[in-house]
């Protein structure tokens, strides 16, 4: 084999200009497979404290799985190419040596890869940890998955109640690390970020720790990854990082109660603006399930905080919440507008024009889902898991969507 | 060598003089040997092997089925060929389809088999246990994909996460039948590793001590034994679930004090072990195909026999690497995360010594051997995938992603599938007795290798790229499009490449039969002892048990070194090989119980799911197929045991040859002992007349 290659210089520099060309492709094969632009779940282009550390780990790993695919399919191909059997060869002339096994090369190659992995293994042990500190500044937001979205909420004055309840998309102050409480309202779910971090689920029952930390302030699109049934794929959500001041009117702005409209002398209906009819209408057919601040759980208006059992079941035997939870539990819409889309982070709240840039609220995309839930996205309602279908007439979606676009 | 009969069942009198009968009523089906009742009676291991192996293709078409229509859904984004709540449905019935009914039965084909003729047995060591076995399988697959038709399958994954699989969840009646389906279908499995175990232990040819035993029949056995630890485990999960869905227990709801956490670590301590239940198989299967291709012995036989040993042993430590997510705490994820990396050693072993193997051999591309490689270099991919993600902290992005998927269909797919069909085209000719054609063999390899790569190639991408599994579609924005369509046309080529099989089978088949050939005893000049006797096997396995005097016995028969270590023949293979036509060797009678005492189950089961009067008839039919099966006589009919006059001339002539009385094989007549251990031989002599 050397002989003829020794030989047979121009043979060398094809192999030569070949192994070339095949790297500079694989080189810029990864960097495109690395390219976030248009695949924002991607793991590859890590944007966070802890998804960089985990990609700084996996790289070496990648590159030696890579270096040992290498060498066994090359080995493969050079001894199905040098051992083939030839032509001319003869049964019982041309027989190979009757080699059983040479004991030393096997326990190398035992050895040589335990160690291998075991330097590794104190890389793997060491990113291990560091995913577990905790920052002593860090913020706490409490995370609950149920069937098919996601609800954050924040204790500003570490009271133990929640002052802001959200939905679909968090937001995070950027450069500060986020404490995660993740827990779950019915069956397991899996929040992931992948820009940031890797996973962690939503287990009913238990409590999990997790942590986030955004480099830079931006939108993280984040999807459930534990299978959770009919709209598994539809439940999707957002992280939002914002710089330490946009961070702080954020807060003060959510925990504003929601400004309802009012009609000073209530005596004709039909008097009433559309805002004043959506706003009725979400009285009498919404309330039961989704949250305003300022309206209370008896249709009432309110303080204005965020009622943390809203619309739940208590257990008498130990106040609270009754597991699962099926039904009574839907997103707060208080400040549903400063959210870029709704259902499970589904569907755009606005329509943006190519050319202005201009954000219209999408009104098509609120009165479609508030005519056929289902239709947008798979549920069971009938079984108490989902939006229901209520039936409502053109001019009550009208007016809702109308409302609903006044929750700023 | 003598054949032995033993000529009295086991409650006739030492003099022969008094015949019972016990209970004559259950008389056993005569031992007729054609006609489609004698495929229902049979306790055949050969037969039963045989009938695994047609069940399993069947369910393959079933769940490659399913594999299309997820492709079909997924080709293109925001598709709706397939509503979510059929997709649920589907991706769990491939799943759960795949493992169950198709991985794991077609290995026990070959086990079933292979494994008697490996070791020199005429059968398994309980014939009857085995028909049931099978039967019980069959009707356990029947009744679960039964589901279809009665409100829809199982749409909580293959997995079936706690509290998911809860009534509150999913109220068809799929996850019942994966229940009860997957306990029926377990009793088989378990009952076939105790088979399968005992007769190892016990019916092995005489000389053919533990580091004499094919590397296949090894990992079988390995096989065998984390099936017989593992399947318990899944039993009680069952049950629990059972329990939850059916009678209202609490104990995965975490409301009630129950906790979802169980169900994961009671189905990964399963369904860890599972997954080398499913390869070890085939890489015992290569282990053998490579040697004989290669021209040269398996490199380090005792390396790859402990490196089986070990990945069963290590496979009961890393459970919890399924849960790295779950939030099982940083400590147990640390252990399980080491001790993952670490079964990738005695695998690293295996795959380096296959090619030690072929190192400085005489390859010889026989489509066996195509297959084999393509085992050796598919898996390597997934067993590197795999140590991507035994780094924890690597997992939590990657798991539950598509790169999770590509890992694990490289793993058994590109793994023990391709190692299963190698075995197909090994051991077809000695099985049925014509070879399959090589030439559509090798068009089968290449077209199933290139749609494989295709399909679970792109997978890698997509999942590091963040799409997630179980998803029944996904958005244009995500940028999922090409990868997804790549995997498409890649899983219609494997589609391709599974019709060019059936069509192989079919042509080489009526070729065959329009111009009959005699396939040899030999005909891959192979080294372990089904290749001994003729082909197709006769019913007897072998007409003497050879008696073994090393590793590879058969081949050192026809082979010696000289100085150098090549080979040199030193005998003609005719002359070594068992000539058919054997007669008077006793077989254990084939029986109708195994069929009867199986058939109750699913009834039982349809009537814990839908009305409990099912379960009556379901009960009676059991109970009648263990009153059958105790009472029925020990042999058939026919079996004239008063008279051996016809015999006497063969046994005497199969005698005459042997001059050793220790090796003397006898078989017993209570049908669930085809032969006892060699030693045990001389006391069963009762050749009276």
């Amino acid at each position: 084999m050397t002989d003829r290659l020794a030989k047979n210089p121009r043979l060398l520099r094809w192999i030569g200009f070949g192994t070339l060309v095949a790297m500079t492709l694989f080189v810029a094969g990864c960097g495109a497979l690395r390219d976030d632009k248009g695949r924002p779940l991607t793991t590859l282009n890590p944007k966070g404290v802890q998804s960089t550390r985990i990609n700084d780990l996996v790289t070496p790993v990648f590159i030696v799985a890579g270096i040992v695919f290498v060498l066994v399919e090359g080995g493969v191909l050079f001894m199905a190419f040098r051992f083939r059997r030839r032509k001319n060869d003869v049964d019982g002339v041309d027989e190979p040596v009757q080699v059983h096994g040479i004991p030393r090369l096997e326990w190398a190659w035992t050895i040589a890869p335990a160690i291998l992995l075991g330097v590794m293994a104190i890389f793997n042990v060491r990113t291990l940890w560091q995913l577990e500190e905790r920052d002593s500044n860090a913020i706490t937001v409490e995370v609950y998955g149920q069937q098919w979205w996601w609800e954050y909420r924040y204790d500003t004055n570490n009271d133990g109640k929640p002052d802001i309840i959200t939905a679909n998309q968090m937001v995070i102050p950027a450069g500060r690390q986020i404490n995660l409480v993740i827990r779950s309202n019915d069956v397991i779910h899996s929040f992931w970020i992948p820009a940031l971090n890797g996973k962690k689920d939503a287990v009913p029952g238990r409590t999990n720790n997790w942590s986030l930390q955004a480099a830079k302030p931006g939108l993280y699109q984040g999807t459930c990854t534990e299978f959770c049934g009919l709209s598994h794929a539809y439940m999707r959500m957002e992280v939002k990082a914002l710089t330490a001041a946009d961070y702080d009117t954020w807060l003060t702005e959510q925990q504003k109660p929601a400004e309802f409209p009012t009609d000073a002398t209530p005596k004709d209906p039909s008097d009433d603006s559309l805002e004043l009819t959506g706003y009725k209408t979400f009285q009498a057919q919404c309330a039961q399930c989704h949250q305003i601040n300022g309206l209370s759980y008896d249709k009432t208006l309110s303080d204005g905080k965020p009622d943390a059992n809203y619309g739940r079941e208590i257990d008498p035997a130990t106040g609270y919440p009754k597991m699962p939870l099926t039904s009574g539990n839907a997103p707060n819409l208080t400040h549903l507008m400063s959210r870029n889309k709704f259902a499970g982070n589904l569907l755009d709240l606005y329509t943006e024009d190519g050319n202005s840039g201009d954000r219209q609220v999408n009104t098509s995309n609120l009165g479609n889902w508030l005519r056929n839930p289902k239709g947008l996205k798979p549920m069971a309602p009938d079984e108490n898991r989902g939006m229901p279908t209520l039936n409502l007439t053109d001019d009550q979606i009208h007016s809702l969507v109308a409302f609903l676009e006044t929750l700023k | 060598m003598a054949i032995i009969e033993a000529q009295r069942s086991p409650l006739a009198l030492e003099a022969g003089a008094v015949e019972v009968k016990p209970l004559g009523v259950f008389a056993r089906p005569t031992g007729a040997q054609t006609g489609w009742k004698s495929w229902l009676t049979s306790v055949d291991h050969k037969r039963i092997g045989i009938m695994y192996g047609i069940g399993s293709m069947f369910f393959f078409f079933i769940g490659g089925g399913e594999a299309l229509l997820i492709r079909l859904q997924l080709a293109r984004p925001n598709q709706k060929l397939l509503s979510a709540e059929l997709y649920n449905q589907v991706f769990t019935m491939h799943g759960v389809t795949m493992v169950f009914l198709v991985v794991m039965p077609m290995a026990a084909a070959f086990a079933n088999y292979l494994l008697p003729l490996q070791i020199g047995a005429r059968d398994v060591a309980f014939p009857r246990l085995n028909a049931f076995s099978f039967w019980c399988w069959l009707f356990g697959a029947l009744f679960f994909n039964s589901s279809w038709f009665l409100g829809g399958g199982a749409d909580g994954g293959w997995f079936n996460y706690a509290p998911n699989n809860g009534v509150l969840f999913s109220r068809s009646h799929g996850i019942d039948f994966y229940a009860i389906g997957l306990l029926i279908t377990g009793i088989a499995s378990l009952v076939s590793a105790v088979n399968l175990i005992v007769t190892v232990l016990n019916l092995r040819a005489p000389g053919l001590t533990w580091f004499k035993l094919p590397v296949f029949t090894w990992m079988t056995l390995v096989t065998q034994f984390l099936l017989l630890f593992a399947l318990p485990v899944i039993t009680v999960a069952l049950f629990l679930l059972m329990f939850d869905r059916l009678f209202g227990s609490n104990f995965f709801n975490a409301a009630n004090g129950g906790d979802p956490m169980l169900w994961q670590h009671l189905f990964w301590i399963f369904g860890h072990p599972e997954v080398y239940i499913m390869i070890l198989p085939s890489f015992g299967i290569v282990s053998e195909i490579i040697p004989v291709f290669s021209r040269k012995p398996l490199f380090g036989y005792p390396f790859m026999v402990v490196s089986g040993i070990a990945i069963g042993f290590m496979g009961w430590g890393v459970w919890a690497h399924h849960m790295f997510a779950s939030g099982i705490g940083p400590m147990s994820v640390m252990a399980f995360s080491l001790s993952t990396m670490f079964i990738a050693v005695p695998t690293g072993v295996k795959i380096l010594n296959w090619l030690a193997t072929m190192y400085g051999g005489k390859l010889k591309f026989s489509t066996p051997m195509l297959f084999s490689i393509g085992l050796v270099s598919m898996f390597t991919i997934g067993g590197l995938s795999g140590v991507t993600h035994a780094f924890a902290p690597a997992d939590t992005q990657q798991t539950d992603t598509y790169y999770i998927v590509a890992h694990f269909h490289y793993v058994l797919f590109g793994g023990a599938l391709l190692g299963l069909f190698g075995g197909f085209y090994f051991w077809w000719p000695k099985i049925f007795g014509y070879f399959l054609n090589e030439r559509w063999g090798k068009a089968h390899f290449w077209v199933t290798l290139i749609g494989f790569n295709l399909t679970f190639g792109p997978m890698h991408i997509l999942g590091l790229q963040g799409m997630s599994r179980r998803y029944f579609t996904y958005s244009p924005d995500q940028g999922f499009d090409f990868w997804n369509m790549v995997a498409t046309i890649g899983a219609f080529t494997i589609a391709v490449g599974l019709l060019m099989f059936m069509t192989n089978i079919w042509r080489s088949y009526r070729s065959f039969k329009k111009e009959p050939y005699e396939v040899p005893a030999d005909p891959w000049d192979a080294r372990s002892l089904e290749w001994m006797i003729p082909s197709p096997v006769p019913e007897y396995n072998f007409a003497e048990i050879p008696e073994i005097h090393e590793l590879d016995d058969f081949w050192h028969r026809k082979y010696g070194h000289d100085e150098q270590g090549r080979l040199v023949r030193i005998a003609k293979t005719e002359d070594i090989v068992q000539k058919p036509g054997a007669t008077g060797i006793h077989l254990p009678s084939p029986s109708y119980w195994p069929l009867v005492l199986s058939a109750g189950l699913p009834f039982i089961g349809y009537g814990l799911i839908f009305d409990y009067w099912w379960a009556v008839p379901g009960g009676l039919i059991t109970l009648a197929g263990f009153i059958g099966w105790i009472l029925e006589p020990s042999t058939d009919p026919e079996d004239h045991h008063g008279d051996h006059g016809d015999h006497h001339a063969d046994h005497d002539a199969i005698e005459a040859g042997d001059a050793q009385p220790a090796l003397v094989g006898a078989v017993v007549d209570d049908g669930d002992a085809a032969e006892l251990p060699a030693d045990d031989a001389p006391s069963q002599e009762a050749s009276g007349d």
